[in-house]
């Protein structure tokens, strides 16, 4: 098994230098009532080595369904319904099963969730599960693992003794979330997945765990993925966003080119409805609506014009397709922009 | 008008690691909620915000310390009389799913505190229906849609618009919103900000606004007032924008440090500052500043002498530092980088 | 809100009305082909209690002619060691069985219920007094105080055995529903209940049992043959003085009168047990129906 991985290691599986992971035409269904809804349509993205992605959007978007996809971890009654997730050095993994899909997840790819006590065991120590961990891996040296817990723990300013010994309802939300990203590291994985790191984190605790993040994001040049519903930690810390509407891609940029020129509609409401320190609070904008539910996304058109202040006849029929800005670094779906500019 | 009285709240312990000796959650607390004026309380988990406003609310007992709802000392009260003073002040959960009976329709859920309050002022079962309807387009719910929903129907953002409609159907005088938008997607807490503030300015009900988020309480009230508090003392206290501009105390300071930047279109503020370390219960350093652990500025004078609450500006700033200094933490707007 | 319905018709807006509980329940048991067939055992049994009795004479007449005779259109069950049809025996017998069962079920889940929830809603010393009776009903032993009671009651009327059933056996469901009592509690609506003056009853009522009712429609279906367990077990034991025979006492005199060793009594002894079999089966495959009856999420599902 694992010179199976080594030989795959030195692959690259048809991807570019620069992507890591590359998602195309993933199509995800959950089967409701006797009924396929989509949850993700047609989504192609590439997920760039060594640095931070992250996906954005409301519930319902299809964001958390995308980061399971990546790992191949869609349950039932969902499915991956088609596409291609592939990874360099691993392959493509829609296509893989049982342990070979096991071995990878942990391994090679990582994923923290928004919740950490819930993907923790209450009835083991901190450490213990750290030893399982590993040796579910296979690794040579089980106790490494918890001296690299040890070191992350410090570096996160945490006491590491207390940590690697403590229950996790011992430990105060902040510092599971923290722990929750150690059991992300520890296996030093090629990818970290992250769903809502900080959703359930006071603002002091989440601007500690986003510099935790970058820091050895950079010192790692880990590749990241980071799915939130939080502009303002998107802003802190991903190097490119990708926004996500009822289970479509809308718009792709670097963060700085999207904070700045936003180009979808829903991208500037999102942008314009975030509470801020700064400027006229009358500035601000709710965003009007609800976001839609599976069961209500239209299936022809573009999929935001019922919110959309911009919305034209053709949105009704005819599905935007990308456009591409800033030397192709920039994507968007909207037939208002398209109209607009040209 | 509400008046809080050195109010102090212990827990007794419970064991673990947070709490082998009895924590306090509040050590004196004392502030005035004026009728239609709304009032913030800041802190970070565990700071004892959201204690202060369960008490206010009635839903649990302090240690010591009185309440004053408009010149009667609750304490003089029977239970009975204070349960109905109780009822002016009603609580907005921050868990918009746990706060609705998942077995029951919505319009039910509606309903049945209207028919009491139909019962006290002498109405009958048509004004409950109507209230009910428009209860729900106050807060911006169409009740054709809404009345005959379970709680499983609505997203977050609509429950939490429903739990708010509910809360006024005892008319209350003073609103007290536990964290109420923290729950909900970002995209869609600014509705629900600007309800609470509409609330404020259409029907002056007082707002107790309890965050850790200082943006979102500019946004109920920008002209409201601010209480920063810190492991059960307010630490600071002024008007919404003063502290913003000018925070006094380093864990003001901190707490609106953390905000996230949105950087392209802000940058950092040139004194941000965030503490390494987070909230830790267990420490005993009664006798000095509690922050001084986690602040940049502290002295020995910190660790010996517990800065009193003093007052500045004529009474209408607060705070208790011994080295008060007036920082720019809060991003700053890059020039033409608005939308 | 409504435009956004109006433009996607058949979107996941429930309907304007509720539908009526009966609706629900139809909806709800036609789902599944088991739970058909599980109610239709239900009502079968039921209805043989209610009207099947009527069908046959008081007193059943006996035939020294025909002991134990095989199977016939006359006595399409065979007879037995008195000539008596056991088909008739079986529906004549059926009405004390499932209505003292029946109403040892309702005593258990009244008890049980009141008991939890009281217990659990107002805590302290309400809670301790009734959580002691409680530990006591679960520590006396059941069945051989049954046999006891046996001695100086008669157990004549389904009433008297039920009421019996009821209250020796609602402890354990006490103590579970004074936990989802416990933690319901803890939950915003309650807290939000109590902030807006509803009173204690209604919040019992009104909050609390809706949120178990699955779990207790379950318990009651399962007292159910928890009740026709205990009472034919004491009938076969024999501890019960008996005017009628019932499907416990046809057990009973089977064995008594070497039905085990007689090929031709195979019948006699058997239609009882494949009843309660029957019985309990029926109720097992409607089971899992109460949930999506009961709980709104799963309804629309």
């Amino acid at each position: 098994m694992s010179a199976k991985l080594t030989d795959r290691s030195q692959q690259d599986f048809g991807l570019s230098p620069e992507v890591a992971c590359q998602v195309r035409d993933l199509n995800v269904t959950y089967r409701v009532d006797g009924r396929e809804l989509s949850a993700l349509r047609e989504v192609s993205l590439d997920i760039r080595q060594g640095q931070i992605t992250a996906v954005i959007g409301e519930s319902g978007s299809g964001k958390s369904t995308l980061a399971l996809a990546l790992m191949n971890a869609v349950s039932s009654p969902g499915r991956i319904a088609s596409g291609r997730v592939t990874y360099r050095g691993l392959g493509e993994v829609t296509g893989m099963r049982g342990e070979e899909l096991r071995r990878i997840r942990g391994k090679a790819i990582s994923m923290v969730f928004q919740a950490s006590q819930n993907s923790m065991n209450p009835l083991t120590r901190i450490g213990a599960q750290l030893l399982d961990l590993a040796r579910s891996h296979d690794l040579p040296n089980p106790r490494a693992v918890l001296r690299e817990a040890g070191d992350l723990a410090s570096r996160m300013s945490l006491d590491a003794d207390r940590v690697l010994t403590s229950y996790q309802h011992q430990l105060s939300g902040g510092m599971r979330q923290r722990v929750g990203i150690i059991f992300g590291l520890v296996l030093k994985p090629e990818i970290l997945l992250m769903d809502e790191p900080t959703t359930a984190l006071d603002v002091l605790s989440q601007s500690s765990v986003l510099e935790i993040v970058r820091s050895i994001q950079r010192e790692r040049q880990l590749t990241t993925v980071l799915i939130t519903h939080d502009m303002g930690v998107v802003a802190e810390l991903a190097d490119r966003v990708v926004v996500l509407y009822a289970g479509r891609v809308v718009e792709e940029a670097s963060t700085a080119e999207l904070l700045r020129h936003p180009r979808h509609p829903y991208t500037r409401s999102l942008i314009q409805a975030i509470p801020r320190l700064t400027g006229d609070p009358g500035d601000a904008k709710a965003l009007e609506g609800q976001p839609p539910s599976l069961a209500s996304v239209p299936n022809q058109g573009c999929v935001f014009r019922e919110r959309c202040p911009y919305r034209m006849d053709v949105c009704e029929t005819i599905l935007p397709s990308f456009r591409f800005d800033g030397d192709g670094e920039h994507r968007f779906a909207c037939h208002y922009e398209e109209a607009r500019h040209d | 008008m509400i008046e809080v009285k050195e109010i102090t709240k212990i827990y007794a312990a419970t064991g673990g690691m947070l709490g082998q000796k009895p924590v306090k959650a509040l050590r004196g607390v004392s502030l005035t909620l004026a009728d239609g004026e709304a009032i913030s309380l800041i802190g970070e988990s565990g700071c004892g915000k959201t204690t202060l406003g369960r008490i206010i609310a009635g839903l649990e007992a302090s240690t010591s310390g009185d309440l004053v709802f408009d010149g009667t000392a609750l304490s003089t009260l029977s239970p009975r009389e204070r349960h109905a003073k109780f009822q002016q002040v009603q609580l907005i959960q921050q868990d918009p799913y746990g706060a609705l009976n998942p077995a029951r329709p919505l319009g039910e859920a509606l309903a049945d505190p209207l028919r009491l309050q139909a019962k006290r002022l002498g109405k009958d079962a048509s004004w409950v229906q109507m209230r009910a309807k428009e209860l729900l387009q106050l807060v911006g719910l169409d009740p054709a849609n809404t009345l005959y929903k379970y709680p499983h129907n609505l997203s977050g953002g609509q429950r939490q618009r429903f739990v708010i409609a509910r809360a006024l159907t005892v008319e209350p005088k003073v609103l007290i919103a536990d964290e109420a938008v923290s729950m909900i997607d970002v995209s869609l807490r600014l509705g629900i900000l600007s309800l609470l503030s509409d609330l404020r300015s259409r029907l002056g009900i007082s707002v107790v606004f309890i965050t850790h988020d200082v943006a979102a309480a500019r946004y109920v009230a920008p002209k409201g007032m601010v209480c920063v508090i810190y492991r059960g003392e307010i630490v600071e206290y002024g008007a919404t924008d003063a502290i913003i501009a000018s925070p006094i105390h380093p864990y003001t300071q901190a707490l609106l440090s953390a905000m996230p930047v949105l950087r392209g279109l802000e940058e950092p503020g040139p004194d941000r500052y965030i503490p390494a370390q987070d909230l830790d219960l267990r420490l005993d350093d009664e006798g000095g500043c509690l922050f001084r652990a986690r602040c940049r500025f502290a002295t020995d004078r910190c660790a010996q002498e517990h800065p009193p609450l003093v007052t500045v500006d004529e009474g209408r700033r607060l705070h208790s530092c011994f080295y008060p200094e007036a920082r720019h933490v809060v991003a700053v707007p890059i020039e033409g980088a608005s939308l | 809100m409504s435009t956004a319905s109006a433009a996607f018709p058949g979107a996941a807006s429930p309907p304007h009305h509720r539908p009526s509980l009966l609706t629900i329940s139809w909806r709800a048991i036609t789902r599944k082909p088991s739970r058909v067939i599980g109610i239709t055992i239900i009502l079968f049994f039921t209805l043989m209690a209610i009207f099947g009795p009527t069908l046959y004479p008081k007193q059943l007449p006996i035939n020294p002619a025909e002991l134990y005779a095989p199977p016939s259109w006359a006595h399409p069950l065979g007879t037995d060691f008195e000539g008596t049809s056991v088909l008739a025996e079986i529906i004549t017998g059926s009405r004390y069985v499932l209505s003292a069962a029946a109403l040892a079920a309702v005593f258990t889940i009244g008890f049980g219920t009141l008991a939890g929830v009281v217990s659990g809603y107002f805590l302290g010393s309400t809670d301790q007094i009734i959580m002691r009776v409680t530990d006591f009903i679960l520590t006396i032993p059941g069945f051989p105080l049954l046999i006891v009671l046996s001695t100086v009651w008669s157990f004549g009327s389904p009433i008297a055995m039920g009421l019996v059933l009821g209250l020796t056996g609602w402890g354990g469901l006490a103590r579970a529903v004074r936990s989802q009592t416990l933690s319901l509690r803890e939950r915003g609506f309650i807290e939000a209940a109590r902030g807006l003056g509803l009173s204690n009853a209604h919040i019992i009522t009104r909050e609390i049992l809706p949120n178990i009712s699955p779990y207790i429609a379950m318990n009651l279906l399962l007292s159910v043959t928890g009740g026709i367990y205990a009472e034919v077990g004491l009938f076969f034991l024999g501890v019960i003085p008996f005017q009628a025979s019932n499907w416990g006492v046809m057990l009973n005199l089977a064995f008594g009168n070497g039905a085990l060793y007689t090929p031709q009594a195979l019948l006699y002894m058997l239609s009882p047990m494949a009843c309660i079999l029957l019985v309990t089966f029926g109720i097992v495959l409607t089971l899992d129906a109460f949930d999506e009856i009961l709980n709104p999420r799963l309804r629309e599902g």
